[in-house]
């Protein structure tokens, strides 16, 4: 389990090729954050991480499937909020 | 007990992770039913080859919640489209030495038919949807791989540090695409990536 992000910020979770990547199981950021924003400030962490994860990946926000928007004004799109446990969904491999 | 050890179960549905051994008995003693003629179980055991290179042993991990609410709802379309009595899915976590169970599948139902298919289907939606990832360990100093269950045929080797991958955007700058585009292709043949550091 995730460790409690502190006031202010909202955890991601990395499972599989996306924990290997970063060499972490998670990590808290500032929140709010829009959710188109969320590829570039992981990419910024982790240099590489957009082409090599995060664009074959799934995002969910608190265990619900999202659309990361394809533009940044886009009126509808999710904001990640303080608390909020998002979390990179690397292509599965069960069985 | 495993302090990961995690289920849930409802309506003729069980669903669970462990780091344990899986035991067959005990997942077709879930589903059994005096109004079944049939329980199919299905038993995957990891391979000690992909593709013919050796494989020591594969760890499994999983994103806990979702997983189990994802196999929940596969079991419950199953029980609903087959007409079963009961199903019941367990995927073991952790390391799984070679040729023992990762995964067992059971499911009763009144007549066989419905219960092979079930099984069946079952099996292929856990594999394409739920969120459980494998990694094969080469042992030595190759380490190993994460794997994806891409297409819900055979996975694919998924790079820790690699060249992109262009998206199938559906038509490129070179026409319409007639077939999957191959990694690094771009309509005239293979790109070589330079790697990292040269």
């Amino acid at each position: 389990m995730a460790p409690k992000p502190p006031k202010g910020h909202f955890n991601v979770l990395y499972f599989a090729s996306a924990a290997s990547f970063t060499s972490m199981e998670s990590q808290p950021l500032p929140a709010p954050l829009p959710l188109r924003k969320l590829f570039d400030a992981l990419d910024e962490k982790h240099p590489g991480m957009k082409d090599n994860i995060l664009n074959s990946s799934l995002v969910t926000v608190n265990l619900t499937y999202v659309d990361v928007p394809e533009k940044d004004d886009d009126p509808n799109q999710v904001i990640i909020e303080e608390g909020d446990e998002v979390a990179i969904i690397p292509p599965v491999s069960s069985g | 007990m495993d302090p990961q050890a995690t289920e849930i179960q409802d309506e003729g549905c069980y669903v669970g992770l462990t780091h344990d051994h899986l035991n067959a008995q005990d997942i077709m003693n879930r589903v059994r039913s005096p109004q079944a003629g049939a329980i199919v179980l299905f038993a995957g055991t990891t391979r000690d080859n992909f593709g013919g290179k050796p494989v020591k042993e594969l760890q499994y991990s999983a994103y806990n919640p979702l997983a189990l609410r994802t196999m929940m709802s596969i079991c419950k379309d199953m029980r609903a489209k087959h007409g079963l009595k009961s199903i019941a899915m367990v995927h073991r976590l952790g390391p799984v030495p070679i040729a023992e169970e990762s995964i067992l599948i059971a499911v009763s139902s009144p007549h066989r038919q419905a219960a092979w298919r079930a099984g069946e289907e079952a099996l292929e939606e856990c594999k394409s949807r739920v969120e459980v990832w494998k990694r094969e360990e080469f042992g030595g100093e190759e380490g190993g791989v994460w794997r994806a269950n891409r297409d819900g045929i055979q996975g694919d080797k998924v790079p820790e540090s690699a060249p992109s991958i262009p998206q199938d955007s559906g038509e490129g700058p070179f026409g319409p695409v007639i077939r999957p585009r191959r990694p690094g292709e771009r309509g005239h043949g293979a790109v070589v990536h330079p790697k990292p550091g040269q």
